[in-house]
């Protein structure tokens, strides 16, 4: 029973090959700048949402799943 | 994101010196009809090639979306403060962002 114990625990890291998710940025790292098609609740905007517009103010990045989900 | 609504005067400042961008991969005409239905008050990005969710780490390889990864960016352009993911069900998570965008804006400043 040991045996299979362990037999099973040395093959678990072949069974999982799920790649890992790619790291989080770290604080004190330069935010990269993006252009990206925005969006209000007035509709979608005509020029693209920028990151470098808004220097010198405080952005809040906050990535979501999907819209119309909880969260 | 309902939270980020109802929480918008007291954690985004009602959005005077701090800007809130909500960024998914759905197209923008999503976004927009579900700011609209919502009445979200706030910007919302449509990253559809996920291209800038996995330039800051939040891309999920395995189901193709973002993870719920927060990053508060300074004035100086640089990450002041991470929440991977941030927790929204945890009332810690709120204060935690809320002191990180206090230190980065002067109280003071919503009357300008």
């Amino acid at each position: 029973m040991l045996a299979t114990l362990l037999l099973a625990l040395v093959q678990q890291p072949a069974a999982a090959p799920a790649p890992p998710p790619p790291p989080a940025l770290d604080v004190g790292a330069v935010a990269p700048d993006f252009a990206l098609p925005g969006a209000t609740r007035f509709g979608t905007l005509k020029n693209p949402v920028r990151l470098s517009d808004y220097k010198g103010k405080t952005v809040v990045l906050a990535f979501f799943f999907k819209a119309r989900t909880r969260g | 994101m309902n939270a980020y609504r109802d929480q918008y005067a007291q954690l985004f400042k009602n959005g005077k010196n701090v800007v809130l961008i909500a960024i998914s991969a759905d197209v923008d005409t999503a976004l927009a009809s579900w700011a609209r239905d919502a009445e979200y008050p706030f910007l919302f990005a449509s990253d559809t090639g996920s291209a800038v969710g996995k330039a800051y780490g939040a891309f999920h390889p395995q189901y193709k979306v973002d993870n719920r990864n927060l990053f508060v960016v300074g004035p100086d352009g640089k990450i002041a403060y991470r929440a991977t993911p941030f927790r929204e069900i945890d009332p810690t998570a709120y204060t935690e962002l809320s002191a990180a965008i206090g230190k980065l804006v002067p109280a003071d400043s919503t009357a300008r």
